[in-house]
């Protein structure tokens, strides 16, 4: 098998602009004019233009979906393969409509450049600007631009070089390079792929010719090697590390360094079905084995011990904001970049960026669609690079429960990178003969910590003891921590006051803390009503920590008041009964919401089971 | 083989180690036909060898006798954990339908039979972007709800190799390995890593099948190509569009983003 150094040979071009400026109907005419439109498609597209009582229109081709075709825009981002007598391509038609801007963004990043179209005789309007500004925190910084329906301005050189010079003037304040400008008309087919009589005094290539010339090889990042873990896959004895070499190479001989562990390793072997080869570059999969055992988890960053990427809590990043919901900033987002995931949240907006003037706006906070500045934190910390060293490894997105809200890129130059300053002398770790690594590899499972929160009554308990007993049985070491036994031992004496509550929570979350450092999954069954307290004990282990909200109503947990506590406490026979007497704070944003209130006790187990062995289980394959 | 068809390994193996690694209960269509053969064999590449979840043949009764050939031959060979899941009888889906669709709509409803026997959430379908209209605007990680649905005016964002798969109990994804592969990309990687496949793709009395379905709704196109070499060589020039032998495609304009809307591949 040949050495591939540029795994790349058909580049990908998305077409940007505003709504109804040509976007599809471009691609439509270049596939005509490429003679590529299949046979009986252009008959087919006739029928349907004249279904809807419209002219023949060649964006048909690519808005394939009846809501497209009825409201004559695109809705969302098309993929489409053409070839030039050069060379392959694949077209990306972008919707321009500001409502499916995430539909933009979704065709525009896979891009290795855009072009940029502009109606002349409208001229420059607000997804025009908009989509420029996504283009550049996308990493594209070098656009075509076409100045389409020439025909509607009779071919005028005035009306472009008006249009132009606005536009490039606007370009140059966002540093976007426009590379080349071409006068066109998708509808009549001027200068796409033969140049057109009509527009004498223009001096250039039609499309196809710079499209087939430019060079997109290039690249302007410093190339070190970043390797992010994918997953860990336990194969006969071998532990076997899978990954995608994001940039640079990677040599079997080489000395890696492992973050945020900041362990050096040595290979042990390079692994591939059929067969595995002594060196791998940008773009391809391996996975790969170590020398000796050291803890490496889904997500973490592997490169060479000269110029790794950075360690940060704190950084700053460019925004976009997708989502219907406002940006908030109480709120715990998980933050994606490459494999890896951290709960995050954002800490301050610096600014919001108005696309139409460039300057700051006096909004707040960022809603759909926005351009933003923020500062982000995390508890833990994240191997990252910034933007202008390494673009693959230094752009994320953040997500909301369900959903994708934003996406962003990493600047790093005003916070301190935590690699150097961990790196303290004084202090040495205890080195066990036994490590973490191992305990995992012989269990098939990393070790975690369940904090179970709820209301008395909630089936804290219940669901812990059904879900221990189903993955013990399933190979699972497995423990409870359960609220009420603990205060017969080792919270034995504290009482229900605010005061013995932090301190009940604070010894559970260190006895938690040693079972898992012994390997355990630890389920602890607690009221713990304070969101700080729970706070504090998911910094101890930030990684293994996962927040399940054992949800029920107050009103529900009084009806069925198993142990007769509620009975009691309206009573007031027992005092700071949590819920009647004692304040109950539910999470704002738990890993995991068991509702008993509308489930059934079987869905609630499989549902926590299901999620524990997913979360903590190191797959066999 | 060449920078192109590596890359297109190399990101089809991505998407799959992504998908297992995301998703709980998984499973893989295998439906017997050259896409599917590439699919088979990209996951051994993305497994070591061995693929780590079942495959689910839905089988309409109706195929080539050629292709039931090829399926017990290679779930041997290929030592693969292998679901073979039945279809409802044609009349017991919507007469609305134009009779080609209609009867294509069984695979649909044989699929959910499945997903919800076995609670499969994700479930890998090698469809591909240039097939067709509607397909090339998919995503790779793309969501439907417990009827099947596909929510077409409202999928979710997916850039820089980042997807969502934090969806409700009831939603399963289906995964697309083969998103950005062409035909003629398929023929040459089935060429340079020699996969089998049905013999139905080559020429017979000047006649071959492009694509694979049920043999009463699935027709031969005109062909002398009787190698991979030539079917190459052929698609370099063809007009002919790839499903044009599948008679549900032809029946209305719209029929193929019905079907897919409510669930089929």
């Amino acid at each position: 098998m040949e050495q591939t150094k540029h795994l790349q040979d058909t580049p990908k071009i998305v077409i940007v602009g505003h709504v109804d400026h040509g976007k599809s109907s471009l691609i439509g005419r270049l596939m005509y004019e490429l003679d590529q439109v299949p046979e009986g498609k252009f008959e087919e597209l006739k029928k349907v233009s004249e279904k809807r009582g419209m002219e023949f229109e060649f964006a048909f081709l690519l808005d394939a979906l009846q809501v497209e075709r009825d409201q004559g825009i695109t809705v969302d981002t098309t993929q489409i393969f053409f070839r030039t007598k050069k060379r392959n391509y694949v077209f990306i038609d972008a919707p321009g409509h500001k409502e499916f801007i995430k539909n933009m963004i979704t065709g525009a990043a896979s891009a290795d450049i855009a072009i940029l179209i502009i109606d002349v005789d409208e001229g420059i309007k607000a997804q025009t600007k908009k989509h420029a500004y996504i283009l550049k925190l996308l990493g594209i910084k070098r656009v075509i631009t076409l100045f389409n329906k020439m025909d509607k301005v009779n071919y005028e050189e005035n009306r472009y070089l008006f249009v132009k010079k606005k536009l490039y003037d606007y370009l140059l304040k966002i540093d976007v390079e426009g590379l080349y400008d071409i006068p066109i008309s998708a509808k009549i087919g001027d200068n796409i792929v033969k140049k057109s009589k009509k527009t004498q005094w223009y001096d250039g290539k039609p499309l196809t010719d710079v499209l087939d010339n430019y060079n997109y090889s290039q690249n302007e990042n410093k190339n070190y090697l970043r390797f992010p873990v994918q997953d860990i896959y336990k194969l006969s004895d071998k532990r076997i590390i899978v990954g995608r070499v994001e940039s640079g190479k990677i040599n079997i001989d080489d000395e890696l360094l492992v973050l945020p562990s900041n362990e050096r390793v040595k290979i042990k072997s390079f692994e591939e079905w059929p067969k595995s080869k002594k060196e791998y570059h940008t773009g391809e999969c391996l996975g790969l084995t170590f020398s000796e055992q050291i803890f490496v988890d889904k997500g973490n960053m592997i490169s060479h011990l000269k110029n790794p990427p950075k360690l940060m809590n704190t950084l700053e990043a460019n925004l976009f904001w997708l989502s219907d919901k406002k940006m908030n900033l109480n709120k715990k987002y998980t933050l994606k970049v490459n494999t890896g995931e951290y709960s995050i949240n954002i800490r301050k907006v610096n600014k919001i960026i108005d696309t139409e003037n460039l300057e700051s706006s006096n909004k707040k906070i960022p809603n759909k669609n926005d351009v933003c500045e923020v500062v982000i934190h995390s508890s833990q910390l994240i191997p990252i690079d910034d933007f202008n060293v390494s673009t693959k490894t230094a752009r994320f997105c953040l997500l909301d429960e369900n959903e994708i809200v934003s996406g962003g890129i990493a600047s790093l130059k005003n916070y301190p990178d935590q690699k150097e300053l961990t790196n303290n002398p004084n202090i040495t770790p205890v080195n066990f003969n036994v490590s973490e690594v191992d305990r995992a590899s012989r269990f098939n499972h990393r070790s975690g910590v369940i904090w179970m929160t709820g209301l008395s009554g909630a089936g804290k308990s219940t669901i812990a003891k059904e879900v221990e007993k189903k993955l013990f049985f399933k190979g699972f070491n497995v423990f409870i921590l359960d609220g009420d036994n603990l205060r017969m031992g080792i919270n034995k004496g504290l009482s229900f006051s605010p005061e013995d509550r932090t301190e009940n929570i604070r010894r559970t979350a260190e006895v938690a803390k040693l079972f898992s450092d012994a390997g355990f999954i630890v389920i602890v069954s607690l009221i713990s009503p304070y969101r700080s307290e729970r706070k504090k004990a998911r910094d101890i282990r930030p990684e293994y920590f996962r927040e399940i909200y054992i949800k029920a109503s107050l009103e529900e947990c009084v009806k069925r008041d198993v142990k007769g506590l509620y009975a009691k406490a309206i009573k007031s026979e027992i005092k700071d009964f949590t819920g009647i007497s004692s304040p109950y704070e539910a999470p704002t944003n738990p890993d995991l919401i068991i509702d008993t209130e509308n489930e059934n006790i079987e869905k609630s187990v499989l549902k926590l089971e299901s999620y524990i062995s997913s979360e903590f289980s190191i797959k066999n394959c | 083989m060449d920078s192109h068809l590596k890359k297109l390994e190399n990101d089809s193996i991505y998407i799959f180690r992504q998908a297992y690694r995301s998703i709980n209960n998984m499973a893989m269509l295998w439906s017997l036909g050259k896409d599917s053969n590439v699919m088979v064999w990209l996951a051994f590449k993305a497994f070591f060898g061995k693929i780590p979840f079942p495959l689910v043949h839905v089988d309409t009764k109706k195929k080539f006798k050629e292709m039931y050939e090829f399926r017990d031959r290679y779930e041997k060979e290929w030592n693969l954990n292998l679901i073979k899941g039945d279809c409802p009888p044609v009349n017991e889906i919507d007469p609305s339908l134009p009779p080609a669709a209609r009867s294509a709509a069984r695979k649909t409803e044989g699929l959910k039979k499945i997903l919800k026997k076995y609670n499969f959430k994700g479930v890998v379908a090698g469809i591909r972007r240039d097939e067709q209209g509607t397909r090339a605007k998919e995503r790779v990680f793309s969501p439907r709800d417990d009827t099947g649905k596909w929510d077409i005016k409202n999928q979710p964002p997916e850039f820089w190799d980042q997807s969502n798969f934090n969806y409700p109990e009831e939603v399963h994804i289906r995964i697309h390995p083969l998103l950005g592969w062409t035909e003629i990309d398929i023929w040459k990687y089935i060429k340079s890593q020699k996969i089998p496949i049905v013999d139905l793709y080559f020429s017979k009395k000047g006649k071959r099948y492009r694509s694979l379905g049920d043999k009463d709704i699935t027709f031969p196109v005109k062909s002398k190509a009787k190698n991979i070499d030539q079917i190459i060589e052929e698609l370099k020039t063809t007009k002919v569009s790839e499903r044009s032998g599948r008679a549900m495609d032809h029946e209305q304009e719209d029929i193929f983003e019905k079907l897919r809307s409510t669930g089929y591949m």
